[in-house]
């Protein structure tokens, strides 16, 4: 029984980080030779643990494998810690630890003159891996918040891992240290909002383990439907944030101030794919009401529009990854909320085709994005820049980069054959289904980011081969010029496994992919609705959108036939200002944290101290300066004493003799 | 026989004239006679109320007032004296003898 050990999954990356934090200094490679260990171990034991579900009885009555020990007792809860494990979890572990361990091989090249800080920056990968890992097997929600905030405080840590860099100013897209200070902060809003929808779900549970929560999620729903609402909307605000959804999505670009391999472990592995793993883990509480879901959907559908227009004019090769990273996000977080509306609505078929169809393009996403991130990461190592105006032509220098890395592009753009185009035009039939089955209001809603859908298709066919051909096309320039060719074999070797992956992770939608991730013992059929979408005729609109745009930058970056300047007046039109200012959000968060959020930072200093303070100080005074208008009665003068006594003698006696008198007395 | 409140009153007004007398006077010698003064209308009362109730307790304890009265201002006389030798005078406004406080 391996699935028994599936606590060291995250515990082997854990010792890692201890190894390599204590003694790594000594050993080759700074402790890199015992990331890949950890990670590569990490990976096999996910094999073993799959290989084992897979042929487990649980498995096929579509069950979990759960087990979990007292942690600690509060009040009448009870905390536990443990493992859970079904297809989703299998799925998750195995990219998410293959994908580590080619990131942190592919380090050992990007990373090899960094000297000494080599050592701190494997021991960080490794706890974040730790983070990501025990997320993904943690048995409650308690336990999957604390790996949750370890890998936030890890994308903090690597992002600013060149801190000490502020020679392009201070603002946060200019320097890694304001870029992790934003990227924590940021994400700390939505870890807040996920505490509070999880102390909602502790009170109306009583437990937060996943086993009895699920089982009991509908009756809780049925008997407490306005706080369930709030909860769910609670915990999907920490997927906002951690998943870099509108309007909270700002992060994810300014977080490219760290190393290439850092933003590709972000991207594809780790952190920004946990947002989307607590969806699709908290779905059977999701789908119990379907008001939240169309809001998650439109979360998804506005995020994934947004983020694919700032990604058309931006001249940075990591910041076009990382919006179109964002744009991905949201067509999983899309057809997440799609599928779940239409499960709460009762179509379960159609639900759990969602469902699958936002995995599934979470695991697509992570191969090529990784792939892709990878890519640029060589381009940067190879010309010392990262603006793509200064590279071009770069296709004869750097073969195997361009080849791999236009896998990737059609992969991400969703040409045929290529992983990206199954789970792609899933999501975007997945939000048509939602469409032709929602009810009134909600219909049109799904109408609209069904249209967003579709466009966000095809600027991004268009900006990332936009990317692909300002960068290996066209006459070499500035930077491009003395390149010193193709990257090392550590560097080469990942990129071309995850090429082919990127070709190939489609089609595991017909070898079994389908079944492990089902929801509630429902799975579709993987090859039929594989096949479906070639009699789907919106299929072919995404197609020939894609292929659209891909000849559109064509025209634009390798013929120069039509002049982009035309289309913007030559950077001066309004639109264009706007995609650069980057529709105003780091001004907006501007305003607010310095309107609202120092406003209120005011008001607490003045609340603690004036008030709070003042109530001591104040007290304090009094009976200082009491005590100094008091001490002037005594005068020294024996005379003034005994006048006080004297009246107070008289007083006293006449208070008696009143007193006698009202008592009648006498 | 004369009424009991003559000699309340007479002890009330001596005692009111020896209270204003120590309260107002700079003399320490004028405050010890005021203090004399109140003394006396407390041994007035005392005599008065053991003659009309005939009880001779208060008679005896005036006695006792008297002499401890007696030994007061001995003490007082010779605290007073000393005083003068240091500070040449007798008033109770004098600077050094009023600061002696805190």
């Amino acid at each position: 029984m391996i699935a028994e050990y599936t606590w060291l999954v995250p515990f082997i990356p854990m010792m890692c980080f201890l190894i390599i934090g204590i003694i790594g200094r000594k050993t080759p490679e700074k402790g890199g030779y015992i990331a890949i260990a950890g990670a590569l171990v990490s990976f096999l034991i996910a094999v073993a643990i799959t290989v084992e579900y897979l042929g487990s009885d649980a498995y096929a009555n579509g069950q979990a494998i759960e087990s979990s020990i007292r942690w600690f007792d509060i009040g009448g809860y009870t905390i536990n810690l443990g493992y859970y494990v079904d297809g989703l979890t299998c799925v998750m572990m195995l990219f998410s630890s293959f994908i580590s361990t080619l990131i942190f091989i592919y380090s050992l090249g990007y990373m090899h003159d960094q000297g000494e800080r080599k050592n701190r920056y494997y021991a960080e990968v490794s706890l974040f891996l730790t983070g990501m890992l025990g997320l993904i097997v943690s048995s409650n929600f308690l336990e999957l918040f604390i790996f949750w905030e370890v890998m936030g405080l890890c994308s903090y840590l690597l992002i600013g891992f060149w801190s000490f860099r502020h020679d392009l100013g201070d603002a946060a897209s200019a320097n890694a240290a304001s870029a992790a200070k934003k990227a924590f902060l940021v994400t700390r809003m939505g870890d807040v909002c996920l505490m509070g929808g999880l102390f909602i779900m502790l009170n109306l549970f009583h437990s937060l383990d996943y086993a009895s929560m699920f089982e009991s999620a509908e009756a809780v729903a049925a008997a407490n439907p306005g706080l369930m609402t709030l909860g769910l909307c609670l915990i999907f605000g920490g997927v906002i944030g951690k998943s870099a959804q509108f309007p909270l999505h700002d992060w994810l670009p300014d977080a490219m101030a760290g190393p290439t391999t850092v933003s590709s472990l972000i991207h594809a592995a780790t952190m920004v794919k946990a947002g989307v793993y607590l969806v699709a883990r908290a779905f059977p509480l999701y789908v119990q009401d379907a008001d939240v879901m169309l809001f998650v959907a439109i979360i998804g559908g506005l995020t994934a529009f947004i983020a694919a227009t700032m990604a058309l004019n931006n001249m940075n090769i990591k910041k076009v990854l990382a919006y179109s990273t964002v744009s991905q996000l949201g067509y999983m977080i899309l057809s997440l909320g799609a599928g779940g509306y239409l499960w709460a609505l009762g179509y379960e078929e159609l639900g759990v085709l969602g469902f699958f169809a936002g995995c599934f393009h979470m695991v697509n996403h992570a191969f090529f994005k990784a792939l892709l991130f990878m890519g640029s990461g060589s381009v940067i190592h190879g010309c010392g820049t990262e603006d793509m105006r200064l590279m071009g032509g770069l296709f004869k220098k750097m073969k195997i980069t361009a080849t791999t890395m236009l896998f990737g592009c059609l992969s991400i753009a969703g040409i045929p054959i290529f992983s990206g185009f199954w789970s792609k035009d899933l999501v975007i039939d997945t939000a048509m289904n939602a469409f032709n089955n929602g009810v009134d209001g909600a219909a049109i809603w799904f109408l609209v980011l069904w249209l967003l859908a579709v466009i966000t298709a095809f600027m991004t066919a268009f900006y990332m081969f936009r990317m692909w051909f300002m960068t290996f096309m066209g006459e070499p320039r500035e930077n491009a010029q003395h390149c010193h060719g193709e990257s090392p074999k550590t560097m080469t070797t990942p990129l071309i496994i995850l090429a082919v992956f990127a070709l190939i992770s489609g089609l595991f939608m017909f070898f079994g992919l389908d079944q492990m991730l089902a929801f509630e013992g429902e799975a579709i059929d993987g090859p039929e609705h594989a096949l479906e979408l070639f009699t789907n005729p919106f299929t072919y609109l995404t197609i020939v959108l894609a292929v659209l745009g891909i000849g559109i930058a064509y025209m634009m970056y390798v013929k120069k036939t039509i002049n982009p300047g035309k289309f913007n007046k030559e950077g001066e039109s309004w639109l264009y200002k706007a995609l650069t200012m980057r529709w105003w959000f780091p001004d907006l968060y501007n305003q607010i944290s310095w309107k609202f959020g120092y406003g209120v930072a005011k008001g607490v200093n003045y609340v603690d101290r004036q008030i709070v303070d003042g109530t001591v100080n104040g007290l304090s005074s009094a009976v200082v300066g009491g005590g100094d208008v008091m001490s002037k009665v005594q005068t020294g003068h024996v005379q003034d004493y005994s006048s006080v006594v004297l009246i107070g003698v008289s007083a006293l006696s006449v208070l008696v003799i009143i007193t006698f008198a009202l008592l009648g007395g006498m | 026989m004369i009424p009991m409140e003559y000699f309340l009153v007479l002890a009330a007004i001596l005692f009111v004239i020896g209270a204003y007398g120590v309260l107002t006077k700079h003399n320490a010698i004028v405050v010890l006679m005021c203090i004399e003064l109140m003394l006396n209308a407390a041994n007035i009362n005392f005599v008065t109320f053991a003659a009309y109730n005939y009880d001779i307790a208060g008679q005896a304890f005036v006695i006792m007032s008297i002499s401890v009265a007696a030994a007061e201002v001995a003490v007082g006389i010779a605290i007073l004296l000393n005083a003068y030798k240091l500070r040449k005078t007798t008033e109770l406004d004098d600077a050094q003898l009023s600061t002696m406080r805190w």
